[in-house]
Order: C-alpha cells, then structure tokens, then sequence
C-alpha cells in the first residue's frame, strides 16, 4: 500500500516537474482546430524597425531644344536650347544594414539626382542622410544617418534560398506607411528583363509597388534575401511579378562603397553566352545551365588564370551559375581584385580555375580631341555606343546639335560601337562628317563641319 | 513512531520522485522534440520546412514553356513571328501536353521548351474550345511529368502555387488560395472552374495550378481575367484537373470532344413562367427557342414547351440538362417528358453532335 502510494506520488511529483518546460514551450497559442497556424507578428516586430522611408527632394533638369521656327523668329543669336529647372519630390523605402554606424541601404533610383535626403525611422524620428555612394548600373545606393538607438536588419547568406520559400516584403508604398506583403519566391537568377545593367534578381509575389523600392525583401526569420527593385507592372500597379537584388551582391557592392567611395567593378575579360540546347548538343554536354565563354580577352584576368574559349563556367565560388548574364552581374559586382574561384568544363571535364578579378578602366575621353566639332562633350563607352554623358552649353559640340544622352552608333556610313573605333575612323576624315545618333529611340544623323 | 514512518514515508516518495523527474528530463533532452515543436516553431529555428520548394521540385520541370508562331500570309518566306504565348504542362510520359486552347489556335507552329532547355516543335492532337483545352504532342526521352491525383478535388481555402511563364520573363511559380470552387457558367455555359488569387498573366495559360504536394489540380487559364487581360487583381481561374483529364482523354481518342446537342435554347423557370403556363412547380426548363434544323424540332418540341424530364430522370435547371445532353453520345433515342399547354406529353428525340461554332 505504502509502495504504491510512494511510488504514485512519485509519478505526480515527475509530472508536475516534467511539466514545467512543456509548458514554457507553449507560450505562443498558435492553433484553429488543431491546426498550428503561423503568424509572422513576432519576426515582423523585430525586423519592421530596420526599414525606414526614404523621402527625397531636388531639382530636376530638362533641357529642350529651342524649335526652328523661333530661330528664324530670334536670328542666329538665339539660345540652342531652353533649360527647365523643376522641383521634384521622391518616396521611397530603405534598409538599416549596420546599426552602429548607421548605414543604410537603398535603390540608387530612389536618390538618385536628389538634393536632400530625409529617413523616417519606424519610431517616428526623421534624420537628414548622407550619400555615402551610389551604383547605377546595378541601382544600389549606400547612405548614412547619425542616430543612436537604431535597429539593424539580421543577415543571412541569400544564395541559400529556394524557389518556393516564403519571401516578405517590408516598405512604404504609395508613401502610404510601412506596409508588409509576403509571397513566396517565384524565381531566382533573373535576368535579360532590361530593367538594370546588371541583373540577377531574386523574384517574388509579394506585393511591391511604387514607394517599395529600396525595401527589404526577408525570409520567415526576418533575415533580408533581397532589396526590392522593380516590378512588371502593365497598368501600373502589382500584377504578383516582383525583384529584388540578392543581399549576397547587395553585400559586395555596399562593401566597396564602404571602402572606396563607390563600386570598383571586376572585370573577368570575357564574352559570352547562355549555354543552351544546341550548345550543349555540340559540345556533348549533359548539363544546360552555365556561361558559355566565346572569347578571352587577352592579358585580362580570365586569361591570367587560363580560362579558354570554349570553357563552359558552371559555378562561382562554389554556387552554379545558371546563365552567362548571372554570372556577368555577379562578377561584375564582387568588386575588382576579389579572389574567386569557377568551376568549368572543358572538353567534357569538370576543373576547377581560380581567379583576381581585374579593374574596369571606364573608358572616358575629353571628346575635343578626338574631333574640334565635339569638343565640349565627355563621351562615354557604353553596350550600344557611345554615350555622351555630359555637354557644356554653348560648347562646338552643343553648337553642331549634339545633346546630352546621345548615343553614337555610326560615322558615315560604318557602325562605330567604341571610342577607339570612333577615333580611329574620325582621323581619316578631315572633312564634313556625319555622326549617327541614337536620340530617344530615334535614328539621325548629325554632320560636323 | 507514526510521525517517524509518515516521515520516512514522505522522504521516499520525495527522493523517488526527484529521481524519477531527474531520468524525465534527461530522457527529453536527448530525444528530438517532435511532440513539442509544431507549426511556428520551426519558423523560429531555421523554416526549412515552411517552403514550397519540395513541391515546386516535383512539378515545375514538367511545366513548359509554349510558343505559337503564325507565318505571314502576305510574306510566306519571312522568317516565322512569335503570335502566341503561353504554357503547357507534360502530363504522361509519351508526351502528351495539355494546354489552353487559345494559346495555340491560330499557330501555324508550335514549339515547346523544356526547363532543362530542350526544344520540340509539336502538333496538336486535338483541341476543345467549349473548355478552352488543347493537348499536344512531343516526342522525346526521359519526359518530366507531373504527378496528380484526380480524385482529390481542390477546395476552397487550399493554398495552391501557380507555374507559367508571364509575360515570357521565365518559368515563375506563385502562391494563393483556392478562393472558389463550381460549376457555373464563365465563357461556355457549362464550364468547372477553379478561382484562384495566385497572381496568374498573361503567359501563365496553360500552366499548372498545383498543391502543396507538387500536385497538378487544374490548368490555369488566363483568358478569362475580371477586368481585362491586365491581371494582378487576385482573381483568375484555372480548370480542374478532372475535367482536363477527362478532354484529355476524349481529344487523344477522338481528336474532337463529342458531344450531344438538342437544338434548343431554355431559361430556367421562374415564378411568373410558373404562373402564365400553369405549371404545378418551379422545376424543369422552358424552351424558349427551336434550331429549325435540330433534333428538337425534328421531334416536334416547341418553344414554351417546359422539359421536366431528361431520360427519366428530373430535369432541375439549364445547366444540368445542358450538361446531361452534352454527355449523351450522339444517335442515341432519349425520351423527354415536356409540360405543353398544361398537358405532361413524352417524345422520342435523337441527339445529334454539338458543332462547334468557329471562332
């Protein structure tokens, strides 16, 4: 009797004892019939305070041509060009990556051209911030604000998620408020859409509007995947087709901004395309993801570290690369002299080739040597010409008609797509010359006398 | 002493018990928590399982991409132009693919890619523009198919991932809720439908609804978008997997989905028709219009007649009897029980088979 006494006290003693954690675990109720329903508040309460609003103001510059029919009206003397000075104001959201010192990350569309930069933190404070630097061709800008008491969004290594993994979006729509949509990820290494120079989007349908750019993108944990971006938008608003930038690159090029002001591309030296079907159909390939190298430019780092025409690069860094456009913009923004290593086939072997990524030299010239008439324009090499990035007013080149964001794709009657090209072809020509230009999608010509 | 032996009683069981606990926790520390951890918790510690990546892994290659290219009539020797976009899901694994109808209906070529790269030219098997579904057929080795399960019929609430190619920027997979299940009348009169608020555009016809196992529960279409072709609203539509299977099968066998007609037009009875033709309830279909050519004129029907029975069974509303008619093979001698002029009268029709009206 006793014994079965003891040993039943014993039994409710090791129940209530046992009880103890069972009961702390379940501290979140969490079920509708049985059923655990998940809710996102607790992550959202701790990540919410990291993405704040990014409001902008500036003036925006348009020049217009001044119409022939007032230069008959005014005479020769007449300006070339009318200059319209207006005001605008942005909106748009941000990411606090480092709390300490108060870096914040953004879309350089967001800031870009603005003359004032006001934050608005998820307490209600508004700080003014500083541009740190800023890269257009991938649309990452890094700014910085003095503040103490800031939360900073917790990172993760963003080459780990998976089609299919739930993705949230935290911004400022419409600058209506913070606002939350979650989704999933419908896509990763998304390219070719032509929205930014380099593109290597995480994808999702998650609701992103206007006023979302520059916002987070984080998975369950609260940890930022991405920077949202862009949208495919045929009226306008959210049609579930959403992209964000990969923390992972977000990362490189705010690193390189840290350290140098602005964003040192690496430069591989070579060309290339997707590998597809038929590629891998000739080359007796099992595998039809990778970049497909055409060609290596000589003394480049590629050639420096024995890559061949030929080779078909399957990863980088240990993750596989899908498409040569990814692999373009993932080199592009490690930043000059990273190490990496690829993995490739050739002639039907795996090998492994490591790398330094090489500098970019922007080829920029002082466009009045390279013809009288043009001097005045800074001239840039860019994918489809050369562009000219800057005119002064009243130069021989703003006199012969040449605007700024001109791209020039022909001299006579042969295609020039560089500034050496360009230059080559300009010394035989002494006389008249007639520049083919791109303006606004629209062909033309120019002649230089 | 009984102080004593209550003493020592107390000691033991306590001494016990704390072993006893002891050993407990011990033995629930070393094994997993399974019990313990449920839902949300894994969303704290590390969320590998709150992802749809299993299910996309078992689906999406079997999702392809359709390209329908016309050639210009004026210009035969151009080079062929992109007409069509959409998508295809590869359903066995002798190649046959189900899509949209209206996604191939004026190609002249149709060329599916695969996601692994590969790239067919195909035919068309058959295509049923009443359910606005086309199967075709490619012929190739080690064919990724998508797994279903046709008597698992989709509900309201299920959380389902769409698979397409929008706006051909590649494969994409997104995610919603079943918002609607039925049978109700869209662009054909009899149509089973899916509503969904997964973001389904423009490119994602033909594509797959699935569920959270990867399997296929209907073929998205979005021809039939609320408020345009634009999308985004969070209501688009997708044909259930039975139906799609079942015109499947009729298109491989038949190339065509036969189907009966009557030749008549009807209305639903209402309470004032219910009035006026003196009818004892409100069941059965008023005949409101006679194909001269059809098998109901040649059986004799009229309008304002009210067919209450359709091969001895009652006739409830339009869509059933329309529905019904439809399944009855042609040539076969059915006999309709009418209402006319009060009177309950029976006829003898012999169903033909449905044209179809070109586009």
């Amino acid at each position: 009797m006793k014994t079965k006494l003891s040993l039943l006290s014993a039994a409710l003693l090791t129940a209530s004892l046992s009880l103890y954690p069972a009961v702390s675990q379940a501290a979140i109720p969490q079920a509708v019939e049985g059923q655990a329903v998940p809710s996102l508040a607790p992550m959202l309460e701790r990540t919410t305070p990291a993405v704040v609003s990014v409001a902008v103001s500036g003036t925006q510059v348009s020049k217009q041509r001044v119409p022939d029919v007032f230069r008959y009206f005014f005479g020769p003397n007449a300006p070339q060009e009318q200059v319209q000075e207006r005001p605008f104001r942005g909106l748009g959201s941000g990411v606090i990556i480092d709390a300490d010192k108060g870096y914040i990350v953004t879309n350089n569309h967001v800031i870009n051209g603005a003359d004032d930069i006001q934050i608005g933190l998820h307490d209600g404070r508004e700080i003014k911030a500083k541009l740190i630097g800023a890269d257009k061709e991938s649309d990452i800008a890094l700014l910085q604000i003095d503040a103490k008491n800031l939360t900073e969004i917790n990172q993760t290594d963003s080459d780990n998620i998976r089609v299919g993994d739930f993705a949230v979006a935290i911004g400022n729509p419409f600058g209506l408020g913070q606002t939350v949509t979650s989704g999933i990820v419908s896509a990763l290494g998304r390219s070719g859409l032509g929205i930014e120079m380099l593109e290597n989007f995480i994808q999702t349908d998650a609701a992103i509007n206007s006023g979302n750019s520059g916002g987070a993108l984080v998975n369950l944990n609260g940890e930022l995947i991405g920077i949202n971006t862009a949208i495919v938008a045929p009226n306008g608003g959210n049609v579930g087709i959403g992209f964000a930038i990969p923390a992972n690159m977000v990362h490189n090029l705010v690193d390189q901004i840290i350290e140098h002001g602005e964003v040192r591309r690496g430069v591989l030296g070579v060309s290339g395309r997707d590998l597809d079907n038929e590629l891998a159909k000739a080359f007796g390939l099992d595998t039809q993801h990778g970049g497909f190298v055409n060609e290596v430019m000589p003394k480049s780092a590629a050639d420096k570290a024995g890559l061949k025409a030929g080779d078909i690069i399957v990863s980088l860094n240990g993750r596989s690369i899908k498409s040569f456009q990814e692999l373009r913009a993932k080199v592009a923004t490690m930043g000059a002299g990273a190490k990496v290593e690829f993995g490739i086939i050739r002639d039907g072997d795996k090998k492994t080739i490591k790398a330094t990524l090489g500098e970019a030299d922007k080829v920029e010239a002082e466009a009045g040597n390279v013809h009288p008439m043009l001097q005045g324009a800074t001239l840039e090499d860019n994918k489809k010409g050369i562009e000219i990035t800057e005119i002064a007013q009243g130069s021989p080149a703003a006199m012969s008609g040449l605007q700024k964001g001109d791209l020039i794709v022909g001299l006579n009657r042969t295609k020039i797509s560089s500034l050496k090209a360009l230059k080559e072809a300009l010394e035989d020509q002494q006389s008249s010359v007639a520049l083919k230009i791109l303006r606004d999608n629209n062909l033309l010509y120019l002649v230089l006398r | 002493m009984n102080l004593k032996d209550t003493c020592i009683y107390i000691v033991k069981a306590v001494v016990f018990g704390l072993i006893m606990a002891a050993i407990f926790l011990v033995i629930t520390s070393i094994l997993p928590n399974h019990s313990l951890n449920t839902g949300l918790s894994s969303v704290h510690s590390g969320g590998a399982e709150l992802s749809f990546a299993k299910a996309v892994r078992r689906a999406a290659p079997a999702v392809a991409n359709i390209y329908s290219l016309s050639i210009d009539q004026r210009n035969p020797l151009n080079a062929s132009s992109l007409q069509g976009l959409g998508s295809g899901v590869i359903m066995s694994k002798d190649g046959y693919v189900l899509t949209n109808y209206h996604v191939i209906k004026k190609a002249d070529e149709i060329v599916i890619a695969l996601q692994d790269g590969r790239k067919f030219t195909s035919e068309v098997v058959g295509s049923d523009p009443v359910t606005d579904l086309a199967v075709l057929k490619i012929e190739g080795d080690n064919l990724p198919i998508v797994p279903f399960n046709l008597n698992n019929p989709a509900q309201v609430g299920d959380v389902v991932l769409a698979i397409g190619n929008p706006y051909n920027i590649g494969q994409t997979i997104t995610q919603g809720i079943i918002s609607a299940t039925g049978r109700n009348g869209l662009s054909s009169g009899y149509l089973d439908f899916l509503q969904t608020d997964a973001a389904i555009n423009a490119g994602n016809s033909g594509g797959a609804l699935i569920d959270t196992n990867g399997e296929l529960i209907g073929i998205n279409t979005a021809a039939f978008q609320v408020g345009g072709d634009n999308g985004g609203n969070g209501i688009s539509f997708a044909i259930p997997i039975k139906l799609a299977h079942s015109i499947m099968d009729k298109l491989i066998t038949h190339g065509r989905v036969i189907r009966g007609a009557l030749g008549i037009s009807g209305e639903p009875i209402n309470q004032v028709v219910a009035q006026i033709l003196n009818l004892p309830d409100m069941k059965g279909v008023l005949v409101t219009g006679v194909d001269p050519d059809g098998p109901a004129a040649r059986a004799g029907l009229a309008p304002r007649d009210v067919i209450t029975q359709y091969n001895g069974e009652d006739v409830p509303g339009v869509e059933m009897l329309l529905d019904r008619i439809a399944e009855t093979p042609p040539g076969t001698r059915m006999d309709m029980v009418i209402i006319r002029e009060g009177k309950t009268q029976t006829f003898p029709v012999i169903i033909a088979e449905k044209i179809n009206e070109p586009e």
